[in-house]
């Protein structure tokens, strides 16, 4: 499965679209990490534990939008956006969205 | 492999989680099979700064002071839960509904807070992207 944010895929043909794929997870730490990220936040540096939490959530939508792509038959992904919000403190949410399409 | 992969047919792929839905072994292999693939998407050249975290996490000064602060701070938690039960349930001049009332929500925030965590230890070793670092 083919996944890039650009429009159109260079050296191939999109030959149809199939539509609107997302995936989307809202991802929390436990109580643990976030006491020593208070404390991190006091002497400064990268906060390891939220971008763990980040990356484990932009992996995750990223598999869901690709089960959703491969489930509609789809052979790639064009115009990937990423999209976050804030619900809870402490959990990241990413939303992933982009089109589904077919090559030759 | 092939079912991780995505290289089983529509029809084998649902006939496989079939078996996938009754057999927990085999559930538990195809987590970690995707946890593997999850690594592999990731694979970096660690950045200089991480080999002083890992020494940092091996160093025995670094292990027993994040030890020992989050084992006092249950400790506390507890014995503050504990105690506060006990003075609300044997201690208070409160009568006997809102003693019942007090300890219900307490009972029942327990309650919760233990049911979530069962759920969350369960579905654990299914998690393929625990092992992600950045």
């Amino acid at each position: 499965m083919i996944l890039v944010t650009i429009d159109h895929l260079p050296g191939k043909e999109i030959t149809s679209v199939i539509g609107l794929v997302r995936g989307s997870t809202v991802r929390a730490g436990h109580l643990g990490k976030d006491i020593t990220a208070v404390f991190k936040n006091f002497v400064g540096g990268e906060i390891g534990d939220y971008t763990k939490l980040m990356a484990e959530a932009r992996e995750q939508a990223l598999d869901r939008l690709r089960e959703e792509a491969k489930a509609l038959g789809a052979e790639a992904v064009v115009g990937l956006r990423f999209s976050t919000s804030s619900i809870s403190p402490g959990a990241a949410e990413i939303v992933v969205y982009g089109t589904a399409v077919k090559i030759s | 492999m092939a079912y991780v992969d995505g290289e089983l047919s529509q029809e084998e792929a649902r006939q496989f989680e079939q078996g996938l839905a009754a057999d927990p072994t085999l559930a538990k292999e195809v987590a970690e099979l995707r946890a593997l693939e999850v690594m592999a998407r990731q694979m970096a050249a660690p950045e200089p700064m991480d080999y002083e975290w890992d020494r940092l996490s091996r160093d025995p000064l670094q292990r027993a002071g994040v030890g020992l602060g989050f084992a006092l701070i249950m400790i506390g938690v507890l014995g503050l839960a504990c105690f506060g039960t006990w003075t609300i349930g044997f201690q208070s001049d409160l009568s006997l509904t809102l003693k019942c009332l007090s300890l219900g929500t307490i009972a029942g925030f327990t309650l919760i807070f233990l049911t979530v965590l069962r759920g969350r230890l369960r579905t654990l070793p299914y998690d393929p992207y625990t092992n992600i670092k950045r």
